[in-house]
């Protein structure tokens, strides 16, 4: 089976790196767009340093708002295993993704063991607006767990987490906000009440008052707040980013050494304005890369065909099916080894980088 | 003497990292030193004379004979002298500029005066996200100065804002005002959603009620004070503005009630 094309010709997998080094290297605007488990994005970024390229996770749009909370805002933080363990008060906020609901079920099905009470209360703050995961999965969630509704009329999240934030603090709104009095009874009486939230992409400032709200009520006792990302293999890239570079995804390296600018370094922006004169996509996953205009495209992908419209196609293995990995879980709060579900030959995205990186001339591979 | 003048020879594929040239820096540069400088960001960077013809001595009038949207960091950190730009800018133009004035004739993008904390920028066109807003990592935004944009501004103007004045003329985004602690922002025009959320104090002043407020503003009802006639008096003196922004007895909300609350909004009202 072949793994790697130039144009649609089938080559040997060491033409092809050559092919798109040399591609690489002539490039005065080369973008990496990528997705890959820890040992492919630190690869990724060592790339992108050699090259002076800008990087960014194909996922980028969504990752800006939960990174702006790190960045921008800042807010306390706690583990699952806390949550788990301690909270004897959970107030989820907004919708989450369908993919955390097993684990905060699983909150729902134990008791706090290291909780003065050993049970547990919970509460569900609602935004007015449907977004991804759908009403009907985030109404279940909360039947499951027994939740007490907080809502206001026809009030987004942003809103809703305002108006809960003002009467907590004692102060006027004009609208009132549902199960108010239920809430303020279960905060006097819990010891550690944790809000759990994901980002929220309609309204990312909705993150800065939700802690806020949280460092509010630290001035009288202690709370905290458990942050699940909306795509946890998204999520590690971003964390192994900010290890190697001290910033997360939209870095570049215009100068040598990492800038972060979630505007400027923005892929997409980037290849629409035509600033970047190569894109480099690497990605196990289903998504197809479209060529945009005349800009070459080289696919590292999960295929076993070459990529419409790309200079050079090579096939890459998927990271936790192909091979063994280690990704992000939100179950644990940390990394994490993965064994390979279906072992196979095809190479690693890390290889095949790494190959990329050494094939590239020494000289013009420099950063400027 | 004439102003230093940098004519555009070509629309550059790269984007430009300006802050070399700004008056304080480039003052008593010869000619072919400020050619050398390097402006590019790509890993085959243009240098000031690659792409502008240069012409006149005096670096404390720098006139860019026109502009484009890859033009960033205008007259970042002056703080003295004028920047003239005859066309569009980039992002971060006049950002953390302490005095001084810049006027850019065409549009302008992200973070334009982004935490300026004197002297005055001039947006003729519309201008980007983040009006005197901060960068990522950034505690504090715009804390003095004047910023007029004469056109429409993005979402978040004046984020974080702790001192200063931005008017815009043509209608601004959503969450203009947001985590203001102190300073003015007026709009005339229509305002996006949510101004005012998250902001402690300061003062937002529309020509008109905002639509889409969050319910942690108050409505104060009219208010007759003189701050309403004094700040109109100002715009109008100061050429920003041709009529009063406010009137007399304008409506009031304060908020935003989720932080300290102490902020407020005032906007005209008929009658």
């Amino acid at each position: 089976m072949s793994v790697a094309w130039v144009g649609s010709q089938a080559v040997f997998l060491s033409d092809a790196i050559q092919h798109a080094a040399k591609l690489l290297a002539s490039s005065r605007c080369p973008v990496i767009s990528f997705d890959a488990d820890v040992h492919g994005t630190r690869s990724v970024i060592a790339l992108a340093e050699k090259l002076g390229a800008a990087y960014d996770h194909i996922r980028g749009r969504e990752l800006l708002n939960e990174v702006a909370l790190f960045t921008s805002h800042g807010g306390m933080f706690t583990t699952p295993g806390e949550v788990r363990r301690r909270a004897d008060l959970i107030i989820l906020v907004g919708d989450l993704p369908a993919s955390h609901h097993e684990l905060i079920l699983s909150w729902a099905s134990a008791q706090p063991d290291l909780a003065g009470k050993q049970s547990r209360r919970w509460f569900h703050l609602e935004g007015g607006e449907a977004v991804s995961g759908g009403k009907d999965a985030e109404g279940e969630l909360s039947r499951q767990v027994k939740a007490v509704i907080l809502s206001a009329e026809a009030a987004s999240l942003g809103t809703a987490v305002a108006l809960l934030r003002a009467e907590l603090a004692g102060r006027r709104t004009a609208t009132p906000i549902t199960n108010l009095d239920s809430l303020k009874k279960a905060l006097a009486e819990a010891d550690f009440p944790v809000f759990v939230f994901s980002g929220n992409t309609e309204e990312p400032t909705s993150l800065a008052m939700l802690q806020g709200l949280v460092a509010d009520l630290n001035r009288s006792k202690r709370a905290s707040s458990l942050f699940l990302p909306s795509d946890d293999a998204a999520w590690g890239a971003v964390l192994t980013s900010v290890w190697m570079t001290g910033f997360p995804p939209r870095t570049g390296f215009p100068n040598g050494a990492p800038v972060y600018d979630p505007e400027r370094w923005d892929i997409q922006r980037m290849l629409r304005d035509k600033e970047a004169d190569l894109h480099l996509w690497i990605s196990p996953g289903d998504e197809i890369p479209a060529k945009q205009g005349r800009i070459p495209l080289v696919a590292l992908a999960h295929t076993a065909s070459p990529v419409a419209g790309a200079a050079v196609t090579i096939s890459i293995a998927a990271p936790g099916i192909d091979h063994d990995c280690v990704a992000y879980s939100s179950r644990t709060g940390t990394f994490r080894a993965t064994r390979a579900s279906a072992p196979s030959d095809r190479p690693a995205i890390a290889g095949i980088v790494r190959q990329l990186a050494q094939a590239l001339p020494s000289g013009e591979a420099e950063s400027c | 003497m004439k102003g230093l003048t940098f004519t555009l020879r070509a629309e550059p594929e790269e984007r430009l990292d300006l802050l070399a040239l700004t008056p304080d820096r480039l003052d008593g540069m010869s000619v072919a030193e400020i050619a050398r400088l390097r402006i590019g960001t790509s890993r085959k960077p243009a240098s000031v004379g690659d792409l502008f013809k240069i012409a006149g001595k005096d670096a404390s009038r720098i006139v860019f004979d026109g502009g484009s949207a890859h033009f960033d960091g205008i007259g970042a950190g002056m703080s003295s002298g004028m920047v003239y730009v005859a066309g569009d800018a980039g992002a971060q133009a006049g950002r953390k500029m302490r005095g001084g004035a810049i006027v850019i004739e065409g549009r302008c993008g992200t973070h334009a005066g982004s935490c300026m904390a004197g002297g005055r920028l001039e947006i003729r066109g519309n201008s980007g996200d983040c009006l005197g807003g901060p960068l990522a990592g950034e505690m504090l935004g715009m804390a003095g100065g004047v910023l007029v944009v004469r056109g429409r501004a993005g979402d978040y103007a004046g984020d974080r804002m702790r001192r200063g004045v931005i008017a815009i003329l043509k209608g601004c985004g959503d969450y203009a005002g947001s985590r203001m602690i102190a300073g003015s922002v007026a709009v005339r025009g229509k305002v996006g959603a949510m101004p005012g959320y998250l902001m402690k104090r300061g003062s937002l002043l529309f020509d008109r009620r905002p639509e889409a407020l969050s319910p942690t503003f108050i409505d104060c009802g009219r208010t007759d004070i003189a701050f309403s006639g004094l700040f109109d008096r100002y715009l109008i003196e100061d050429g920003i503005l041709d009529k009063p922004l406010l009137g007399r007895r304008p409506g009031k909300y304060g908020g935003d009630t989720a932080v300290l609350g102490k902020g407020e909004i005032l906007f005209r009202m008929g009658g």
